[in-house]
């Protein structure tokens, strides 16, 4: 090969890699743009309404926004390098109907009894992957099934009301209002619970040193070991977290749909890994952030409401969002390697 | 020292033959305790649904093998069937069929693709294409069940369902000679061990001359196929395809290839425990039902004793890491000069 022709070789590479790299920094926010532009461009056509609206915006946030507290806490596992929480729906629904059941001494009695069951499904998940190494994927698998049957046992595949358990008609109230409870009329209580654990948790993730240590037990496992983190302490913590984030998620569906029930929080798993995913967090760990995981959500988001827009029905949009699921990742999974940055 | 070895040697044994001791103590308590089980009509009702999920279980435990994971097969069995029976009435089951099974295929070489070519992570792949596929299946048949009423297809579906030997139907038989081949194909040929090679370890496997990215395509494709059989087969049987014929097949083959000792680590396992272990799950179930017991406390029983055989596996795992590297008889040593 003569020098001209290495020449161009190495220039067309580097033009490439400009791209991809505008792709990697700009990442899952250059979607959000993106889907942004597409729904002003429809809404110019004519071919929709409604879509640059404040309220159709709070209306976008707020469909995902409990998606959005769940996903949050479970990329600290993904950050971790353990995939994904499986067991999430069934913590959702039994901490929820836990919440119900105990709601006939008081509202402070069912959240504070659904944060104990959170944690209990939390500590058992970080004993068997943290300590034991058990896969995480089929382990987390069992447990909600285990989880599921537990429910369904003990209440007899059936479904508990608040209002006809709870002590006294305020704190039936109260629990109606986990959901329900808008700021200025505008601003749901979830929404606002999403955006206080996005400040949070980007803090813990990026600037704490649980955060550090927890992205080099994500990137470099033995590595972490041999520099004396306590590497099983860090997994189990992740997995706590999550836990306790499917509990507020849990509660927050079981007073949306004003029913405790087995299959509340039911397809939140793969749902939370897809917004996970798609905000540019790899599945071997130590890779993306928070920011990034609320762009996830935000695209489902603005995805959901423009499909819905635009007359698709649901199950055309299932087919759409695997296809755009796989097309995102597997770009993001490019860039990343052409930019030497990953070796798969 | 040798007697250590001995004991040894037979946790190892008791563990390759688990499936089969379990097998044997679900079979004899339900003889015993569930009333109506041990009769010719029980057993058959046992092998018929043994026959799709055992199926099915054959392509997952060699996807577990190549060290990935298959989400998508219980969505395969339903778009399979959908297939299968949707196109019947335009083409007929001779063309249909083949179709069905070829889509199977179509839609394993797509994941395998993806997973080796592009490399992302299997679990994110089949995910999407569960996703994918369950908006597609709903889409084509508007959410509806397809149900095939001609002279012809109830024909298929009586054959389909008459016992050829004593208990033995024609779909049982397909799957135990699907099973035997394929337990035969990975045992005893070299192709078949490249499967276990490239899921132990995939690097070595490829310097030494195995086509990893082949053979995880190919693992793929053999899980689609087996899922589109599994799937066409009863729906044929049963002359309906019903949108959530496949929904449980994914966490019941799970369980059965887990307990039946196949890892999730990948280059460990076998085709027919995998079998045995669909046979033991389905005997459990039935019998709880016979038991007058609930479809929850099938649930709840499945997740535990899933749930122990994982714990059970790592924790015989986790004591061997802690005594791997040390020397017991250097300690031994010390202690007596001390």
């Amino acid at each position: 090969m003569s020098d001209l022709e290495q020449n161009k070789t190495d220039l067309r590479s580097v033009s490439q890699t400009g791209f991809l790299k505008i792709l990697n920094v700009a990442g899952i926010y250059g979607v959000v743009v993106l889907f942004i532009l597409l729904g002003i461009f429809l809404q110019l056509l004519g071919v929709i309404n409604n879509f640059m609206t404040a309220s159709n915006m709070l209306n976008i946030v707020d469909a995902v926004s409990m998606l959005g507290i769940v996903a949050l806490g479970m990329a600290f596992i993904t950050y971790s390098g353990h995939f994904a929480d499986l067991s999430a729906p069934t913590t959702m629904a039994l901490t929820g109907i836990v919440a119900v059941q105990m709601l006939q001494f008081g509202f402070v009695a069912a959240i504070v009894s659904a944060f104990i069951v959170g944690t209990i499904i939390g500590l058992i998940n970080a004993f068997a992957i943290g300590k034991l190494k058990v896969n995480p994927i089929i382990w987390t698998l069992a447990l909600n099934y285990m989880t599921l049957g537990v429910i369904r046992v003990i209440w007899a595949n059936k479904q508990i009301y608040p209002d006809m358990i709870a002590s006294s008609e305020k704190a039936v109230e109260l629990f109606d209002n986990i959901y329900r409870l808008r700021f200025f009329n505008k601003i749901a209580l979830p929404m606002i619970m999403l955006i206080i654990l996005v400040f949070l948790f980007h803090f813990v993730m990026s600037k704490s040193k649980f955060g550090i240590q927890l992205k080099i037990t994500g990137a470099a496992k033995k590595s972490a070991e041999y520099s004396g983190i306590n590497v099983e302490r860090m997994i189990g913590a992740a997995f706590i977290i999550s836990a306790l984030t499917a509990t507020l998620g849990g509660l927050t569906v079981t007073s949306l749909s004003r029913v405790g029930a087995w299959y509340n929080g039911a397809g939140y798993d793969f749902k939370a890994v897809t917004a996970i995913v798609i905000g540019g967090m790899t599945l071997a760990g130590g890779r993306g952030s928070i920011i990034g995981v609320l762009g996830g959500v935000l695209v489902i988001g603005l995805m959901n409401n423009l499909m819905t827009l635009l007359g698709v029905g649901t199950f055309s949009q299932d087919m759409i969002r695997g296809i755009i699921f796989i097309i995102v990742v597997g770009l993001n999974a490019k860039s990343l390697r052409n930019l030497g940055r990953d070796d798969a | 020292m040798r007697n250590k070895i001995n004991k040894k040697q037979i946790l190892s044994l008791g563990d390759r033959y688990r499936i089969y001791v379990l097998f044997v103590l679900v079979f004899v308590v339900m003889t015993l305790f569930a009333p109506h089980f041990f009769n010719a009509w029980n057993l058959t009702s046992i092998m018929k649904t043994v026959a799709m999920n055992g199926t099915v279980a054959i392509g997952f435990t060699i996807i577990l093998i190549v060290g990935q994971l298959d989400l998508s097969i219980g969505t395969i069995i339903t778009f399979a069937a959908v297939i299968g029976l949707g196109l019947k009435d335009a083409v007929g089951y001779g063309v249909s069929v083949p179709l069905a099974i070829i889509a199977g295929g179509l839609i394993g070489l797509i994941n395998g693709l993806l997973v080796a070519k592009v490399k992302i992570n299997s679990f994110i792949v089949t995910l999407g294409m569960l996703t994918a596929l369950q908006g597609a299946i709903y889409t084509i048949t508007g959410g509806n069940t397809i149900a095939v009423t001609d002279d012809q297809a109830f024909a298929i579906s009586d054959w389909l369902q008459h016992q050829i030997v004593p208990m033995l139907t024609p779909r049982v038989i397909i799957a135990i000679v699907l099973v035997v081949s394929f337990s035969i194909f990975l045992r005893r040929t070299r192709k078949g061990r490249n499967f276990f090679m490239v899921g132990g370890n995939s690097k070595t496997a490829w310097l030494a001359g195995v086509d990893s990215d082949k053979y995880t395509i190919v693992a793929f494709v053999i899980s689609g196929v087996m899922a589109a059989i599994g799937g066409i087969l009863f729906a044929m049987e049963s002359a309906a395809a019903t949108l959530n014929l496949g929904t449980n097949s994914l966490m019941y083959v799970l369980s059965a290839t887990i307990i039946g000792g196949t890892s999730m680590a990948g280059g460990k396992g076998g085709v027919f425990r995998s079998f045995i272990a669909v046979l033991t799950l389905t005997t459990l179930y039935n019998g709880i039902v016979l038991l007058g017991l609930g479809n929850e406390v099938q649930i709840f029983i499945s997740g535990i004793i899933l749930a122990s055989v994982i714990l059970y596996e790592a924790f015989v795992e986790y004591r061997h890491d802690k005594v791997v590297g040390q020397r017991p008889e250097l300690l031994k040593e010390l202690n007596t000069i001390q």
